[in-house]
């Protein structure tokens, strides 16, 4: 019996919440499925900050969840201090106009 | 695989006065570089402008007509 969308959400808020740059993936760190994934680890990696991946190419629940939180229907999506912020697609141009590194720099300096 | 015409048609209905240039990036016409242009994008932040284009592409996009998408958004100046 799947876990309820209750729990799924608790599960999601508490994992996004745990993690100061969360991405929802397919694959894990070390075995990456798709080329997104690789795409936004390599984009964290330039920055030097820590990153967890949490995957689920194979849990659609989950999968359905998180497309409806975020009204985002694609994977990976990426989750800073607790927010949203799309994938690479979004990150690329917070980047170009000078956002990511204050938000970045925020996050985790409050630690 | 969708055709340019539906792809046109499912942001043109909720972006009647959009500017749109859709680019096939892989030939299977399901992987896609988009620019759309909207008034409708005026006040909105990125994810809020990508989450408007996502909507208006739900349907082709939940059954796998359209599998991704590399959205550019754009405020005409005029």
């Amino acid at each position: 019996m799947s876990s309820s969308t209750q729990s799924l959400q608790e599960e999601i808020q508490n994992e996004i919440k745990a993690h100061k740059i969360l991405v929802y993936s397919k694959g894990t760190k070390t075995e990456p499925r798709c080329g997104f994934t690789v795409e936004t680890m390599q984009f964290f990696d330039r920055y030097g900050y820590p990153y967890e991946l949490v995957d689920v190419l194979e849990n659609p629940e989950k999968r359905q969840a998180l497309t409806e939180m975020t009204n985002w229907p694609t994977l990976p999506k990426v989750f800073i201090n607790g927010q949203f912020y799309g994938d690479t697609d979004i990150l690329d141009e917070m980047a170009a106009k000078g956002e990511l590194e204050p938000l970045l720099k925020t996050t985790f300096e409050k630690a | 695989m969708i055709t340019e015409e539906a792809f046109n048609e499912l942001l043109k209905s909720a972006f009647p006065d959009a500017d749109i240039a859709i680019f096939d990036k892989t030939g299977a016409m399901d992987h896609f570089r988009l620019w759309i242009s909207s008034k409708a994008f005026e006040g909105k932040n990125l994810i809020e402008q990508h989450q408007m284009v996502y909507r208006a592409l739900d349907d082709a996009m939940k059954d796998g007509r359209i599998h991704a998408v590399e959205i550019k958004t754009d405020i005409p100046k005029n």
